[in-house]
């Protein structure tokens, strides 16, 4: 298996090489880091700063330049802000961070829990309200749901926060942080739910039709233990290598969800680089999503082999 | 198992149980009439202590003013104001005129010599002292200076190039020394950068101590934090000694535009807003918010123009562009961009309101809808009115493309209406929009465009247009390094806008610069269109003198401002 995890890792180097490459050309081509120095009224200001970031040497070298520093550690600085690219990601992934493992528990908690009752009561009236649902959550714009949500619960009813994860300079993990959470969270939540419950749905009604299961029912084990402990536990395979899969996107994934809820996180984080031009942040951010999303695929394939163990990676 | 099980149980339950109290404790709504007038303030006493938290539409990128990151007008607003003393503050007096007023870090009005060397002695209050206590000294002014004038990666050296010395020999006289004469002399020392703590930052790496905040003062407040992505706090200094701040705290908190932060208003999250006057603001504006009060202004630091290449076809001809002119209803178009706030004026010279007593204030009125004039305007080059309307001359019809900022819905707007209004008087426009970055990165700075919309904002009380107008400052190859994007060409403008930033005397500018705007107008350089206007809009809970000032932004006496309970 380690070796099996090892070539995974290896195979993704140039396929990082090449996407930080790609990154780099894209973002120096586009965009002018110094252009918000327009605006001044010294005139040598932009040459100077131009001589500064090294924007005057060429492509190749700007990325070598950028390269060499980036494999022993330094991810540089912000063209923006001076700031260390790596304290701004870690600041940045710390709320992103709380988005997540939140957001997928819940969801994880609500879509097994849909899923399962949906198979258990496959085609009857409940089980094609849930299916009707997944679809309308699958294809609801989540940036849409937001803003519905904020208006709903925020503005008119007053229930939830929605600006950023405290109120004021608080750092509380407390009441206020959940109402801060809420909503985010739940616009998180209603793709996701409604895509696992689908997936959960399906691999239920799978395992309810299996052989061991119906010899655990023959042999008169109770019907909540049969769902439980026989059904649901082989049930849950797939759906940990889809969650797998799609917690390392959602790192990178939760730009607009970030943006409306005001969250300083990964997601804002890429869209204000992306906006200024500040290739260093951006490489730094493609890369630790890259990894992130490499690790939990890797994740999802182990995870695989240990839940399921007739699966053998080679 | 059972315990994992159990441990999961629980878990989940405390999870519900956390929502709920979150939702079951919610604020109660508030509730009253609507008062949004048009009050400049609030003359309810005001209160000691609470925290009051603003809504902030952007995050500066750092705090070091004088360095290449610290051009950000909310960074400024919000931090640089409240912290960092000045020479001279800009303040309103009471015929609505913007001037410079000396500050209370000096005794009072500086000496300024004319000859043989321009020469300011600034003397300094024995009161003016920085929140550790220690004197703010001429070694501050010699030291921010020196900074600015020699240091690397500078946002702006303009007026502090020109300064030979600084004489810091006597601690409480600071003696400026300028090489070249230079009029806005009272912008330094202050302006965009203040006077920095040279006890504090010299020897040191300035960039590194400021870029993300600091905790010296010689302001009435102290950054206490600046939580990166999310808040800045402010909190009193104590040492002050001027108007010692009401609040025990001031929380800017960042919003993601200014649709979230007008949402944060109506909820209550934030009670003070500062938004860009843009569509849905106006409309909400318009609309009503309860429980809030406004200022709306027009004398403000901004202004938007249709800007042209003047030296690009069709506006290399000056009957054209005074054909477009003639061609606009600018009063049509600012009643329907801003109407809903009371601003119902088009702007009619080139420069912010602020700067009014400075310019030929109707030196574009002439410059009225007029299809007439057009006619005899374009008839008179040689064009002539094709069969769809649209003027042509040799073959080629009027038309040219007009370039703004995308997805900005205002300046959208504002290209439907003249690209309506100029089709009606038989010009065809086009519109190409593109992304902030590159409009002015690129696109308007190596004159790759026609005619362009956009915003210039004033940073310091200023008079002078030569950066925008003057022949010397029209972008060249390879770096296309200054701000005349219209590249305006006239020697006897660049005389007169030469004049306004170097003769020290008042009154030679002010003729100076009627006289410039007048040839602007005359040859139609640029077609003001809209002064921009501020708007903030405050809970009724905040009390004391709420107002905006154009340069020093709406938080320049926080200091003086309360919240009631």
């Amino acid at each position: 298996m380690l070796t099996y995890c090892l070539r995974r890792l290896l195979y993704s180097i140039p396929v990082l090489l090449v996407a930080s490459f790609l990154l780099f050309g894209f973002v120096r081509s586009t965009f002018d880091p110094t252009s918000r120095l327009r605006a001044s009224r010294d005139p040598s200001v932009v040459q100077a700063e131009r001589d500064r970031l090294g924007l005057n040497d060429p492509l190749v070298v700007q990325y070598g330049s950028w390269l060499k520093d980036a494999v022993s550690g330094d991810l540089g600085v912000s063209s923006r802000t001076n700031e260390d690219v790596s304290s701004m990601l870690w600041r940045a992934m710390g709320k992103t961070l709380q988005l997540i493992v939140i957001g997928a528990f819940v969801s994880a908690f609500i879509a097994v829990g849909v899923g399962v009752f949906s198979a258990v009561r496959q085609q009857s009236v409940p089980d094609y309200l849930i299916t009707g649902l997944s679809y309308v959550g699958v294809a609801m714009p989540p940036f849409w749901f937001g803003l519905i949500a904020i208006q709903v619960f925020g503005v008119q009813l007053g229930w939830f926060k929605f600006v950023g994860l405290h109120s004021g300079d608080s750092t509380a993990y407390d009441v206020d942080y959940l109402k801060h959470l809420v909503l985010p969270v739940a616009t998180l939540c209603v793709q996701i739910v409604a895509s696992w419950s689908r997936y959960e749905r399906a691999s239920m009604l799978d395992a309810l039709g299996a052989d061991y299961v119906r010899t655990a029912r023959a042999k008169g084990v109770p019907r909540y233990k049969v769902i439980f402990k026989h059904a649901l536990r082989n049930a849950l395979i797939p759906l940990v290598t889809v969650m797998a899969l799609d917690i390392g996107a959602l790192f990178g994934g939760l730009i607009i969800t970030e943006q409306i809820f005001s969250i300083g996180g990964m997601g804002r984080l890429f869209l204000d680089a992306l906006l200024q031009g500040d290739v260093y942040v951006l490489e730094a951010w493609m890369i630790v999503v890259a990894a992130l999303i490499i690790l939990f695929n890797l994740f999802a394939d182990v995870i695989y082999g240990i839940l399921d163990p007739r699966i053998r990676l080679s | 198992m059972r315990r994992q099980r159990r441990g999961v149980q629980l878990l989940a339950l405390v999870f519900c149980f956390g929502l709920l109290a979150a939702a079951c404790g919610s604020d109660k709504k508030a509730t009253g009439n609507a008062a949004s007038g048009s009050s400049s303030s609030s003359s309810a006493a005001v209160p000691k202590g609470g925290t009051l938290t603003i809504g902030a539409e952007q995050e500066p990128d750092c705090a070091d003013w004088v360095g290449t990151c610290g051009g950000s007008s909310w960074g400024f607003w919000m931090m640089q104001v409240q912290t960092m003393p000045r020479a001279f503050d800009v303040l309103k007096d009471s015929s609505g005129t913007y001037s410079y007023k000396p500050s209370i870090v000096l005794k009072g009005e500086p000496t300024l010599e004319t000859s043989p060397k321009q020469k300011v002695t600034y003397q300094i209050s024995d009161q003016a002292v920085w929140n550790d206590s220690k004197p703010i000294t001429s070694t501050d002014f010699k030291y921010t200076w020196d900074q600015v004038a020699n240091g690397t990666a500078i946002y702006d050296r303009t007026g502090y190039k020109d300064i030979e010395s600084v004489d810091d020999s006597n601690p409480k006289v600071a003696v400026v020394t300028y090489k070249n004469t230079y009029a806005d002399w009272k912008s330094l020392f202050g302006g965009q950068f203040g006077i920095l703590p040279s006890h504090i930052l010299q020897g040191q790496d300035r960039d590194a101590m400021m870029k993300d905040g600091y905790t010296f003062s010689g302001g009435p407040w102290v950054i206490q934090q600046w939580a990166k992505q999310d808040s800045i706090t402010l909190v009193p200094n104590p040492n002050y000694w001027g108007t010692k701040p009401s609040l025990d705290k001031v929380i800017f908190k960042f919003q993601a535009d200014t649709s979230a932060e007008f949402q944060a208003f109506k909820a209550k999250e934030v009670s003070v807003v500062y938004p860009q006057p843009q569509l849905d603001a106006v409309d909400q504006i318009q609309a009503g918010i309860p429980d809030t009060q406004k200022i709306v202004s027009t004398e403000t630091g901004n202004f938007e123009s249709l800007w042209i290449n003047n030296s690009k076809a069709p506006f290399d001809d000056v009957k054209v562009r005074q054909a477009v002119a003639f061609a606009i209803d600018r009063k049509a178009l600012v009643e329907r961009l801003f109407g809903g706030l009371g601003v119902h004026d088009p702007l009619q010279f080139i420069n912010a309101g602020i700067n009014k007593a400075y310019e030929q204030t109707d030196a574009f009125a002439k410059y009225v809808k007029d299809l007439k004039q057009v006619d005899t305007l374009l008839t008179g080059d040689g064009y002539a009115k094709g069969s769809d309307g649209i003027y042509a001359k040799g073959g080629t019809k009027l038309s040219f493309t007009v370039r703004s900022t995308a997805g900005n819905k205002r300046r959208e707007l504002t290209e439907q209406v003249l690209q309506q209004q100029l089709k009606d008087a038989g010009i065809d426009m086009q519109i190409d929009n593109a992304k902030a970055g590159d409009l002015f990165g690129s696109i308007l700075p190596q004159g790759d465009f026609q005619a362009g919309i956009y915003a210039q904002v004033l940073t310091a009380l200023t008079p002078g247009n030569c950066t925008l107008f003057c022949s010397s400052n029209i972008p060249k190859s390879p770096d296309f390094s200054g701000n005349n994007w219209t590249r305006t060409s006239n020697p006897e403008l660049d005389t007169l806008l030469a004049t306004v930033d170097s003769n020290l005397h008042e009154s030679a500018r002010t003729t100076a610069a009627k006289k410039a705007q007048t040839i602007l107008s005359d040859n139609m350089n640029t077609l003001p269109i809209d002064p921009l206007p501020n708007v903030l809009l405050w809970s009724n809970k905040v009390v004391g003198p709420v107002g905006d000032n154009a340069i020093l932004g709406p938080f320049f006496n926080i200091n003086e401002w309360g919240i009631s309970a």
